[in-house]
């Protein structure tokens, strides 16, 4: 981590990841995961529940940016 | 009968390859405890996945998620992140550090790091005292598989592990766990995903997972969304346990993996295998069958030990007998292969850091493996005691807590130590000493002590980790600050060498 706070493409991809918490820790806060009030619980595709389909999105982006952090940025590569 | 001979049959195999690890082994410390660093990415993979999926992903994980609705899939997605993190971040510095300076644990790493002989005793007890109850609890998964499926008494089972373990561990050494970790993570996931598919073919065989989902919104929709049907899962609570779950970095049992990689390219692509593998697919089968599966095939489960047991119970209910014995190899499978990791880092800490760090300082490389062997009895015998305790009444059974509740905020008492002596300078030895026995002291009591109703009061009724930690960090970085800085010499060995040798060619 000392490495990647010591260019740029480390320090926005450190602040990439930690975006992706904050924005999971919002959506839940602002009840994406609840059911909506006088509904049913969402279910995309039918039968992914919302705990399921925001996980999955959050391990995307930390994939993502990942993949174009460590191939083409990271110092000891 | 013919169960009894599959799965001997399943336990030759795993007696087999330890045998063969120890012919082909170097009888040295490095080999025997770190496969002489020598790791590769896709053995390094198997191994670390399936050290942390225990039988809990079978048993402890769905069931929980049958009672309380999805919410508690946030601690998958924070492991996720916190595996991650280990790899990403303070891996390849623990590995070059422990590689340059032949360290064979992580505490040793820690205590050299911080020159502090006090410090690798509190660490190598903290650890030991919260991994030895987590390994006696994989056993006991197995005994209730063994006495679901067979009605053997919970003991049978819970012994046919230990023994298992013994001989792999005290014959195959840090190598062959990996290795086998392979064969037992294929015949997990075989088990697990297998038997999902033919569960949803046979109970839903019109709409299959989606029929699945909309019978459960027609009778139990609470079970579908958060807070979840008993209104656990507050958004509080939903993104504590993410942040339990981030913790994960700090299991000993995973960490000490980055100290038997081969080189450094293993900590460019490990996390591609965590994220794709592990996130996107191996922890979704779970899941599905937790909340899902298990809820629309067999509902009105209420009782938390049965809902433990509830995808075995579906697995019996709906599918053929013959594939409950190809299960419960499976979960054998879960609870072996995180069970030998966890016992063979409990093993280094006892023989590197308790025995020779402390009493024998001059002892010998044949030495230390003898006492790791020696140690894996004791260790074993030991943890078999949570299994004496259920099957006396005496304890509480339930196993997702388990995990959740006291071994992640046990472990997570090294973290500020362990993150603040790879990444950071200023840290002392008197910060590490105080933050840790500051989180460790409050822990243990917090746990101990209730009030009538069974709340921790010293815990203000929270997570173990909410007070704990952060009271941990905090005295840690004032403690470090207020006292000297470690020395030009320490910041030598402990950092630039480490950041040369990681950007060399090497």
């Amino acid at each position: 981590m000392r490495e990647m706070l010591e260019h740029t493409p480390g320090r926005i991809y450190l602040l990439v990841l930690l975006l992706s918490i904050v924005l999971m820790a919002v959506a839940v806060f602002m009840g994406a995961t609840d059911a909506p009030a006088e509904g049913e619980a969402i279910l995309v595709f039918g039968w992914m529940t919302m705990p399921l389909v925001i996980g999955v999105l959050f391990v995307i982006v930390w994939l993502i940016a990942y993949l174009i952090y460590f191939i083409k940025y990271w110092p000891y590569r | 009968m013919v169960d009894l001979i599959v799965l001997g049959a399943f336990s030759l195999v795993i007696v087999a390859m330890a045998a063969y690890g120890y012919r082909i082994s170097a009888k040295t410390a490095e080999d025997y405890m770190l496969g002489g660093r020598t790791i590769g990415l896709v053995v390094m993979f198997f191994f670390v996945l399936f050290a942390i999926s225990s039988s809990w992903t079978f048993y402890g994980f769905p069931g929980h998620l049958y009672l309380h609705g999805p919410g508690y899939v946030f601690f998958i997605w924070g492991s996720v992140a916190g595996f991650a993190f280990l790899y990403m971040f303070l891996g390849p510095r623990l590995w070059a550090l422990a590689k340059i300076n032949r360290f064979l644990s992580p505490v040793e790493a820690l205590a050299e790091r911080y020159q502090s002989k006090a410090l690798r005793v509190i660490l190598a007890v903290t650890m030991l005292a919260f991994i030895i109850p987590y390994v006696g609890v994989q056993p006991l998964g197995v005994g209730r598989g063994f006495e679901a499926l067979t009605g053997m008494p919970l003991w049978v089972g819970a012994t046919y592990t230990a023994v298992l373990l013994v001989i792999l561990v005290i014959l195959g050494g840090m190598r062959i766990v990996a290795w086998v970790n392979i064969f037992l993570g294929t015949v997990y996931v075989t088990a697990l995903l297998g038997s999902l598919f033919w569960v949803i073919a046979v109970v839903f065989p019109d709409g299959g997972v989606v029929e699945a989902a909309q019978q459960i919104l027609a009778s139990e929709p609470a079970k579908l969304s958060t807070p979840g049907p008993q209104g656990t899962y507050t958004s509080v609570l939903v993104i504590g346990t993410f942040v339990v779950g981030l913790l994960a970095f700090s299991w000993p049992h995973v960490v000490i993996g980055a100290m038997t990689a081969r080189d450094k390219t293993l900590f460019k692509w490990f996390p591609l295998l965590i994220f794709v593998f592990g996130g996107l697919f191996f922890y979704i089968i779970p899941f599905v069958w937790g909340s899902i599966v298990a809820p629309a095939a067999l509902p009105g489960v209420t009782d938390p030990a049965e809902a433990d047991r509830i995808v075995q119970t579906v697995i019996q209910t709906f599918l053929p007998r013959w594939f409950g014995v190809f299960v419960l190899m499976g979960v054998i499978a879960a609870a072996v292969s995180t069970a030998a990791v966890q016992l063979m880092t409990s093993s280094i800490i006892v023989a590197r850091d308790v025995i020779q760090g402390v009493f024998k300082p001059d002892a010998s490389d044949q030495d230390i493996t003898l006492w790791a062997r020696l140690s894996v009895i004791a260790i074993v015998v030991l943890s078999l005691s949570v299994t004496v305790i259920v099957s006396l009444g005496l304890g509480d059974e339930a196993m997702a807590l388990y995990l959740t509740d006291v071994s992640v905020p046990g472990f997570a008492q090294w973290a500020p130590a362990l993150i603040g002596g790879l990444l950071w300078k200023r840290g002392t030895r008197q910060g590490a000493i105080a933050g840790t026995l500051a989180g460790v002291i409050w822990l243990v009591l917090g746990l101990l002590v209730t009030n009538e109703a069974g709340a921790r009061i010293l815990l203000l009724d929270l997570h173990p980790v909410i007070l704990t930690l952060p009271l941990n960090a905090i005295v840690y970085v004032v403690v470090s600050l207020l006292t000297e800085r470690p020395s030009d010499e320490i910041e030598d060995v402990f950092f630039t060498e480490v950041d040369d040798f990681l950007r060399s060619e090497r």
